[in-house]
């Protein structure tokens, strides 16, 4: 790890001098100052902190996994491991043509049901809109529920890729990450879903380590016990 | 100033008190980040024979509805005692005692936490003390602000506490409570170390205005040494005590 | 507790197809209880303590022995009350403020198991009769919440009151007087060991983790004395149990309890 990046605790300084400050950060005269634990990077004219704890904060276009919690004859509500709870109207899954009289919202989704679903709008005024008509999206059938930490996404991702292709390919495993820090595996295999829920928790409980990769290779290609 | 005990000797004549301790001497401190497993974040902490554990949850959605902000997220605390904390068994319905600690640790820790990224919710900090020596509302302070920052609350810095007091006519640090019981004065600090700021201050008892002065620095020090081991408690759980 | 957590399906789903074939999602049997660990002596201030955890469930149990004064019709007789909370940093869909019905169901249960087992001779807990007794209070407090609180706090409690020292008192000038350094171990007469077992489909489980929980549809706690008798039991949830199960659960309590109250024994005579 190059000498520009520092680990953080609220207050810390992170560097002084004209950068402008960007996630995770705050200026303070010509201090900058982290405001979460993480890992702080310095670039050419901008300093932001990455962060290892904390709650997931919805993005537009965040490909997540939600939990339905409940719902009323319009919609349904979400559980997508936020400070906000998702909304899901029910013309996202039954069409413009929706009628409230005729159509039973429990027939497509029930309580307790996973879905993959997209941030389609969010601002400071209303809960996250999600949807589920797309492409890869909807009502998810089989496998298990990992959590991680939301902040170690990045890093369950690894850089283009590589992290969660690693896991993939030695496990059989199909991993579907939400930015939420949901993860949902299946695996036709018992022990390559053990495997691969066990590297992604090693990849959460280790995400400040600079080799991890090698670490979670060597992990996935030991025989035996898991 | 009830139950002096003429046979205690609070300050000898080598500047020792009556726990053994130099006037500028904490008690013994031991902080741990982490811990429960449903909280969002959680820390212990070990002041003395006081023994807190503090939860964090959120910042989550706001019930009752009314008690939301369209503009920030709240802050809430509740500081509790079990009934076993204390000698005599203390009722379990919250005392008006806890009610106003729970106030002043809230708005210890409110110029430290930044909630406007998160308006309509809460974020909710349980403190528990399971038992209790004196010095309760500056270990639970604390703990609160290292399981705020393992919660992932943004926070413009930690804030940490710890009392500083008047006993046998000297100025010391960390009035235990033998001290508290036949001492002169009680002045419990919360401090915000990067940004300089005191954001609790209470005192119960006598002190001239230089006494004041010299109460007030001795317990600024005293929150830096606090400071220190908050942050080894983060350090161990996030960085493995690999510090940079 | 948990009463507003909805589990998700692949796991309800991964629950009842591992049941078909008599296995459970921690892999445990179904009549295996999960580690249990029992610190005692958590709270030194407190008269006796113990922290308990049943795998992620953790409870602090205090007892307080201190003179109080006898209930009118029960005047040749000490007091035992046991109490339950569920602190709020244990999960978050706990509330603060009143107790809830299943948190006051908690607290009654585990003290009804202790209490019919006639664990604490309370009758050698005078001091003056009609005047003054000994009460003893035992607080179970709910720190982390893994399902199967009726299990944790009975056996944080009877861990608590196992390794308390009860101090004396003598009735002088028409008051209780604290006697110095006559302290004692409480008159135990039995160990008492409740085994809660849930109901999922037709399968009955001991020691029920969240998860199950969540999804089982009903649920008997069964306590047992140190004879192997049963002295307390209660049946919750909203399906029943046929005869036949509810005579299995009997005869599993009794077996369970057995192998947990060795347990309690130990920590008893680690007190001592």
């Amino acid at each position: 790890m190059d000498n520009k990046r520092k680990y953080v605790i609220p207050g810390d300084l992170v560097t002084t001098g004209p950068f402008r400050p960007e996630q995770n950060v705050i200026l303070e005269g010509n201090k900058i100052i982290s405001t979460t634990i993480g890992i702080s990077e310095i670039y050419d004219d901008s300093v932001k902190v990455i962060p290892l704890t904390g709650k997931y904060l919805p993005k537009i276009d965040d490909l997540v996994i939600g939990k339905v919690i409940s719902h009323t004859s319009l919609s349904w509500e979400l559980d997508i491991n936020s400070c906000y709870v998702g909304f899901l109207p029910a013309q996202d899954v039954f069409g413009r043509d929706f009628s409230a009289h005729a159509d039973e919202l429990t027939s497509k989704l029930k309580v307790g049901d996973l879905v993959a679903a997209r941030i389609a709008n969010f601002d400071r005024t209303r809960d996250p809109l999600v949807t589920i008509s797309d492409r890869d999206l909807g009502k998810i059938d089989s496998g298990a529920l990992v959590k991680i930490s939301p902040s170690k996404v990045p890093r369950l991702i690894g850089k283009r890729g590589t992290m969660i292709q690693t896991i993939e390919m030695a496990t059989n495993a199909a991993i579907t990450i939400g930015q939420n820090g949901w993860v949902v595996v299946s695996c036709e295999s018992p022990e390559g879903l053990l495997k691969a829920k066990k590297a992604i928790q090693m990849v959460n409980e280790k995400a400040h380590v600079a080799n991890l990769t090698d670490q979670v290779k060597e992990m996935l290609e030991s025989k035996g016990e898991s | 100033m009830g139950g002096r005990d003429a046979t205690m000797v609070l300050l000898d004549e080598n500047g020792i008190r009556c726990d053994g301790r130099k006037i500028d001497e904490p008690r013994r401190i031991m902080i741990k980040a982490g811990g429960l497993k449903n909280a969002d974040g959680s820390a212990y902490i070990e002041f003395g024979d006081n023994k807190i554990l503090v939860g964090v949850f959120g910042p989550r959605d706001v019930h009752p509805k009314h008690m939301s902000n369209t503009d920030t997220g709240i802050l809430r605390v509740r500081y509790h005692m079990e009934p076993f904390s204390v000698t005599e068994r203390k009722n379990p319905a919250p005392s008006r005692r806890e009610i106003e600690i729970s106030k002043v640790i809230k708005e210890a820790l409110e110029p430290a936490v930044m909630l406007e990224k998160f308006p309509r919710t809460a974020v909710d900090v349980f403190i528990e003390v399971l038992q209790a020596d004196g010095g309760t509302r500056c270990a639970a302070l604390t703990a609160a602000s290292v399981a705020l920052a393992d919660a992932g609350i943004p926070m413009r810095d930690m804030v940490a506490a710890i009392a500083a007091g008047k006993v046998a006519d000297t100025i010391v640090l960390d009035v235990n409570n033998e001290e508290d019981q036949a001492g002169q004065a009680d002045m419990p600090i919360g401090y915000m170390p990067s940004l300089k700021k005191i954001t609790l201050l209470q005192l119960d008892g006598i002190l001239t205005p230089e006494e004041y002065k010299k109460c007030v620095s001795v317990g600024v020090e005293g929150c830096k040494i606090v400071y220190e081991l908050q942050k080894k408690a983060l350090h161990n759980k996030y960085f493995g005590n690999r510090d940079d | 507790m948990a009463s507003h957590t909805v589990i998700d399906e692949l796991k309800r789903t991964q629950i009842l197809e591992l049941l078909e074939q008599g296995k459970r999602v921690d892999g445990r049997a179904l009549d295996e209880p999960r580690e249990i660990t029992i610190e005692t002596n958590a709270i030194p201030k407190a008269n006796g303590s113990a922290r308990v955890h049943i795998g992620d469930t953790e409870v602090i149990c205090g007892v307080k022995i201190q003179p109080d004064r006898p209930f009118p019709d029960t005047g040749d007789k000490g007091l035992f009350i046991c109490t339950a909370e569920l602190l709020p940093l244990s999960h978050p869909t706990v509330e603060t403020g009143p107790p809830q019905p299943h948190v006051i169901e908690l607290a009654r249960v585990v003290d009804r198991g202790i209490r019919e087992s006639h664990m604490i001779d309370v009758s050698q807990l005078v001091i003056k009769k009609d005047k003054s007794v000994i009460g003893v209070f035992a607080d179970n407090v709910v720190v982390d919440y893994d399902g199967n609180l009726f299990d944790a706090c009975s056996y944080a409690a009877t861990a608590a009151l196992l390794t308390s020292k009860t101090p004396k008192w003598d009735w002088v000038d028409d008051k209780p007087t604290l006697v110095e350094g006559e302290d004692s171990q409480l008159p135990i007469s039995t160990i008492p060991v409740s085994v809660t077992m849930g109901k999922i489909g037709n399968h009955i489980v001991v020691d029920p983790n969240g998860d199950e929980w969540d999804i089982m549809d009903a649920r008997v706690t069964i306590t047992t004395d140190s004879d192997g008798n049963i002295c307390a039991l209660q049946k919750g949830g909203f399906d029943g149990f046929t005869q036949d199960e509810i005579i299995q659960c009997g005869e599993t309590s009794v077996r369970v309890g057995a192998k947990i109250r060795e347990k309690l024994k130990a920590v008893q005579q680690g007190g001592q």
